[in-house]
């Protein structure tokens, strides 16, 4: 079986060879090929060497773009530094509120530099690896994108303040979504991997969620013709698992570190794909027969489930994380067969 | 029967209704005095919010903590116009130097902790996003702060907290100058704290200030010093 098998036969909850590893290595990919970290994050062909090192040395079955959302604020008009050792970071906001970010002109998907980087890195990708391995765009829903704008805590009193204005804002950034998604898909993505950290009850309340940012997302994932997957975020998911089951287009849930992937497949019942519960972050400080551990646990909630991917959760895996911890995670999965029934 | 204002505080709170805290405050002042509204209403329902927070209660969130430091704001503002000149809720004590760590520009934590510092009586410096272990240590050394509270999000950030470890104990601060630590990362991971060198972290926001009285205690108990401020080593 090759990756893109593994995972197919994921989606389609039949047994696979082994179960298949989703790593977060957007960033790692500069450790392996020294990139300098300001042209891993703006040069596609660099990047795309990077996850191709990364696919080289560990063998993940799926491969991203640019887990790098502080491009989106930089589309809008976010100025973000590139630092030392981790992925770039917004440092400045264009506009100070909701009402002011209504304001600003959509960034189009088909000319700004920094959307046609996060593209070319899927062309490439997906050139190289077709009927391979999946290549994942990744994607932050419209709930999201106002923190990288215009700061979480102006978004937040928007949403809580004035949930007209929030309304119409997510309504605006509505279509940037979708022509986004729609333009990774086209360029060759074989799904999508997408947050909504505020349409969490660990951030919000639970009557902005249910009445703005969920229904939100359910609206604009409609108009996305392909598989999504959603990401936890930095949030605890499985307690809100439920709010976002049954999601249109979505096809797997990424839990949170350690959050038990029998307990949310128990919440999910069967159908979408689940991916977890490593540490992305903190494998760094895990020697690599600790990190098999860890993958042990995970492998051990799965019982008969054909629908689990082995995944790192939170974060990127820290730069300096040592090869030999990642690598045992690798080695780890290739010995662990099938899904015991 | 009589009205439960620290139960009906709480419950706007965890609803997120800003307005609707102030009116219950607005019907408290109008049986007490208002200069006594931190001490016997503001901070024992904060305490139990900071408590529910802490255990991951549902219906606290991120945003319901927010709506806390707004309403402790207001409280304070009010009290600011109330007072006469040179008077309201003058800051008993600190001073205390916070910001965000270098390379980190997540400030919403941090403003939140300000709030709940200021409405416990302490004098805060608040230094903003993005700050340098020699821009936290100057400014404790120039305002005499016996405490620097630095705010992380995420854990590549977060090892910057080591640089300002580094910079205190450079300085021979050691014991003199505690280093508070919050943020995200700290409450998922909190070995975090001792591995960078950190004095203290506390479980939300809002029990910040009990931390701060703890840590300046124990500065105070290793340098006495004379008038509770910090003193050159």
């Amino acid at each position: 079986m090759n990756s893109l098998e593994r995972v197919l036969a994921a989606l389609r909850n039949q047994p696979s060879d082994r179960p298949a590893l989703f790593l977060n290595a957007s960033l790692y990919g500069a450790r392996l090929t020294g990139a300098p970290l300001a042209e891993h994050y703006t040069r596609a062909d660099i990047y795309a060497e990077g996850q191709m090192a990364v696919r080289e040395t560990f063998s993940p079955d799926l491969l991203i773009s640019p887990f790098f959302v502080s491009s989106i604020g930089e589309a809008f008009g976010s100025p973000w530094r590139a630092l030392q050792g981790q992925a770039p970071n917004v440092m400045r906001f264009p506009v100070g509120s909701a009402e002011e970010m209504l304001k600003l002109p959509l960034p189009d998907v088909d000319s700004h530099p920094r959307l046609l980087y996060l593209r070319e890195t899927i062309r490439r990708l997906s050139t190289h690896y077709a009927g391979e391995v999946p290549i994942f765009g990744v994607l932050v829903s419209p709930a999201d994108i106002p923190p990288l704008v215009i700061g979480l805590e102006a978004w937040i009193d928007a949403l809580l303040f004035q949930p007209g204005v929030a309304q119409a804002l997510m309504n605006r950034l509505a279509p940037f979504f979708v022509d986004l998604a729609k333009a990774m898909l086209g360029d060759g993505a074989t799904g999508l991997v997408l947050t909504c950290n505020l349409g969490n009850a660990f951030l919000v309340t639970n009557s902005v969620a249910e009445t703005l940012t969920l229904p939100n997302l359910k609206a604009v994932l409609e108009e996305v013709p392909g598989p999504v997957i959603f990401h936890h975020g930095g949030c605890p998911l499985l307690d809100q698992l439920v709010s976002f089951k049954g999601l249109p287009q979505v096809v797997g849930y990424v839990v949170d570190i350690a959050e038990d992937l029998g307990a949310a497949r128990g919440l999910l019942g069967p159908g979408p794909i689940l991916l977890g519960n490593l540490d992305g972050p903190g494998l760094l400080h895990l020697a690599p027969e600790d990190a098999q551990g860890l993958c042990r646990r995970a492998l051990g909630q799965r019982g008969g489930d054909n629908q689990i991917i082995i995944s790192t959760c939170g974060a990127d895996i820290q730069i300096d994380t040592p090869p030999e911890t990642i690598a045992a995670i690798s080695e780890v999965l290739r010995q662990a067969g099938g899904a015991s029934s | 029967m009589e009205r439960n204002y620290s139960q009906e505080l709480l419950m706007a709170i965890e609803r997120a209704d800003r307005s609707g805290a102030a009116l219950i405050i607005d019907a408290w002042a109008g049986q007490h005095a208002f200069s006594r509204v931190v001490p016997d209403l503001l901070s024992p329902v904060l305490e139990t919010f900071g408590n529910l927070w802490a255990s991951g209660h549902g219906g606290v969130s991120l945003a319901t903590g927010y709506v806390a430091s707004k309403v402790a704001e207001d409280v304070l503002s009010r009290l600011l116009q109330e007072a006469p000149a040179g008077g309201g809720n003058t800051p008993v004590k600190g001073p205390v130097v916070l910001g965000n760590v270098e390379d980190d520009f997540h400030p919403l934590g941090r403003k939140m902790v300000a709030a709940f510092l200021r409405t416990e009586g302490w004098d805060v410096r608040d230094l903003g996003v993005d700050v340098s272990a020699k821009q936290f240590v100057d400014a404790a050394e120039e305002v005499g702060s016996r405490i620097i509270g630095a705010s992380a999000m995420m854990h590549t950030t977060a090892k910057n907290v080591a640089r300002i470890r580094e910079e205190i104990d450079g300085r021979g601060y050691t014991g003199r100058i505690m280093l508070a630590v919050g943020g995200a990362v700290f409450k998922l991971r909190p070995e975090l704290v001792k591995a960078f060198g950190a004095d203290g972290t506390s479980d939300s926001a809002v029990s910040a200030s009990a931390l701060f009285d703890e840590l300046w205690q124990r500065s105070i108990s290793l340098y006495p010093g004379t008038g509770g401020a910090l003193e050159q080593p």
